[in-house]
């Protein structure tokens, strides 16, 4: 368990239909550790999924590169499972099933994927839906599907996009503690993006800033954990708060009024 | 507050069961007035002062005269029809003749089977034809880039186009090439089409994520894309059975020496007189009912298969 992930010189350019050059990724540099919680954060069509899908592998860099360790990324794998923005559980498969598709594709043997499939959909808390078919269940518990397939495979470095960005307050809190909890016990690297401070500054040990494809801060969250109301409401936390703000281009005023 | 105890649940369980019950019940009363309904326009337009009165025999007719000439047809037999030439080759060899046929030779039956058997055959070939190269060329990419357009080149359409040629060139010396060569070309075209539409429909997003998961090409396939497909591909096999009833009896229509459709053609030429409109009537109205109660059938299996997806059952439907 001791992948680290270097993002070098990446830049990754798209071409509009109209001709126009768009820099989704420009010169980004940084290195993540082993079993860091990786927020990156950034306004809207700032390069936040460009950046996830090229560490995916879903997504070739115009130039620069990826490294696991020392390989680069040519494409996707299973060290590398992800949680997508959108829906993405199999409707045509039962949840266990669901749970169990990246175990088959890496060709366990059926013990072992039962064994498997039943730890992490208990951890989700979906053990009782084990055999219903994903229209059953809520969005919530559908995000909570695709977080249990993606941790199930194993791997060291989990990628996630907004997952919870379409759920409602209670739930999200609920699968955030899920979240934290699941990480304290595998040390997994996890890069979750969010444009939601808030959620940074409850799950992050770091969060990277992205404004108009380059990475404009990395700040170390240094904050005691849980990060409950009480420790987001300490100097520091505001600081932090305040200071990614500014970087997103939102002055204190305006933060104020809204 | 309130608690909820075991018999308000099972009450909850009665009543949604009960509901359920009675949408059965009304989707029959439905189903029989719409019959009924039917019938009585039928017997309407049949009737002396309609204009239709030549052409249009009353239902009760075309009823009668269908279960007359079933097992055994005295019209056949005046007209020296049967459908048992085999069996007629082997009797002349011992120095017998047309007369010492059974009865069922010249009964309608041994003609619908007849049809009947070469649909099934033909829909279950092209099935298989037109879903192991639609499939396949999801896995292998290639074979899409090769097919597609040539598929796309004699199209669905083209088919009732060609079906006359068919006629010509198989014709009444290969009856069993006609009939099943057009609709096995119709079932693969179509099946083929319906199985890469139904692949370009699954999300991108779910694909990526599969691989994201460690999906290789053969995971995604069992696991993805085959079932995945299946809602689409099960609405396109029925649109290719509904077909195939009628592709297959207007072949025979044009110019097979037996089967359903040329009873009706054989009926055709007596149009006007006598029984023809109720014999053609009878056996347009067969086939109709057979393709209707298969299709109900069918519905009942995709139900069944697709149950995992609203739109599936909807799409079933
Ligand atoms: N496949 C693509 N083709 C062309 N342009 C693209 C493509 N993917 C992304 N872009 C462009 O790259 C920029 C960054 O997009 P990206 O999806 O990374 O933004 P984002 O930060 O994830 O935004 P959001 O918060 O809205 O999800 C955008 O300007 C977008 O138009
Ligand atoms: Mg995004």
């Amino acid at each position: 368990m001791s992948t680290v992930v270097n993002f070098e010189n990446l830049w990754c350019v798209f071409e509009h239909r109209s001709g126009q050059l768009v820099h989704a990724l420009e010169d980004v540099n940084f290195r993540v550790d082993p079993g860091e919680f990786v927020c990156v954060v950034g306004r809207s069509g700032h390069g936040k999924t460009t950046l996830l899908r090229v560490l995916a592998g879903l997504q070739p860099p115009t130039a620069g590169a990826v490294k696991l360790g020392e390989t680069a990324v040519t494409g996707p794998g299973s060290d590398r499972a992800m949680v997508f923005q959108q829906d993405t559980v199999f409707p045509w498969l039962h949840v266990k099933d669901n749970v169990e598709f990246g175990l088959r594709a890496n060709k366990l043997p059926e013990g072992e994927r039962n064994e498997i499939t039943d730890y992490w959909l208990q951890a989700v808390g979906l053990e009782e839906f084990a055999d219903s078919w994903p229209r059953e269940l809520s969005g919530g518990m559908r995000k909570r599907v695709a977080l249990a397939s993606a941790m199930a495979v194993g791997s060291d470095v989990v990628l996630m996009d907004e997952p919870f960005g379409s759920l409602d307050y209670f739930t999200r809190r609920n699968l955030h503690e899920v979240l934290l909890n699941l990480w304290v016990e595998t040390k997994k690297t996890i890069f979750f993006v969010t444009h939601d401070i808030e959620e940074a500054l409850i799950l992050a040990d770091r969060v990277i800033l992205l404004a108009e494809g380059k990475l404009v801060d990395d700040i170390a969250v240094n904050l005691p954990r849980p990060r409950n109301e009480d420790v987001r409401a300490t100097p520091e936390a505001v600081s932090i708060f305040k200071l990614i703000l500014a970087h997103l281009g939102i002055t204190e005023e305006e933060a104020t009024q809204a | 507050m309130t608690t909820t105890t075991e018999t308000d649940i099972l009450d909850v369980r009665a009543a949604a069961h009960r509901q359920k019950r009675r949408r059965q019940i009304a989707y029959v009363l439905y189903l029989i007035l719409g019959l009924i309904l039917s019938l009585l326009i039928w017997q309407l337009v049949a009737a002396p002062f309609s204009p239709l009165f030549y052409l249009v025999p009353p239902p009760f007719d075309a009823f009668r005269h269908f279960g007359e000439n079933l097992m055994f047809s005295e019209r056949m037999l005046e007209r020296y029809v049967h459908a048992c030439p085999d069996l007629l080759d082997e009797l002349e060899l011992t120095g017998g003749g047309m007369f010492d046929l059974p009865d069922h030779c010249f009964g309608y039956i041994r003609h619908i089977m007849r049809t009947t058997r070469n649909i099934m055959i033909a829909v279950t070939l092209g099935t298989i034809f037109g879903l192991t190269v639609g499939l396949s060329s999801l896995v292998f990419p290639r074979i899409a880039d090769v097919v597609t357009p040539i598929a796309g080149f004699f199209g669905t359409t083209p088919i009732f186009i060609a079906a006359p040629f068919f006629v010509i060139w198989f014709g009444i010396e290969y009856p069993l090439m006609t009939t099943v060569g057009v609709v096995v070309f119709y079932t693969t075209l179509l099946m083929y089409f319906f199985s890469r539409r139904a692949a370009d429909n699954i999300e991108v997003g779910i694909i990526e994520s599969a691989l994201t998961l460690g999906g290789d090409r053969r995971s995604i396939f069992r696991w993805v894309y085959l079932p995945g497909t299946i809602p689409e591909i099960a609405g396109g096999f029925r649109i290719a059975l509904a077909g195939a009833w009628g592709l297959g009896t207007l072949v025979e229509v044009l110019g097979i020496q037996m089967g359903g459709g040329f009873l009706i053609r054989m009926w055709s030429f007596a149009m006007g007189v006598l029984e023809g409109p109720a014999a053609v009537v009878s056996l347009i109205l067969f086939f109709g009912v057979l393709a209707v109660v298969v299709d109900g059938i069918l519905v009942l299996f995709i139900r069944y298969i697709t149950r995992w997806s609203e739109s599936g059952r909807k799409l079933g439907l």
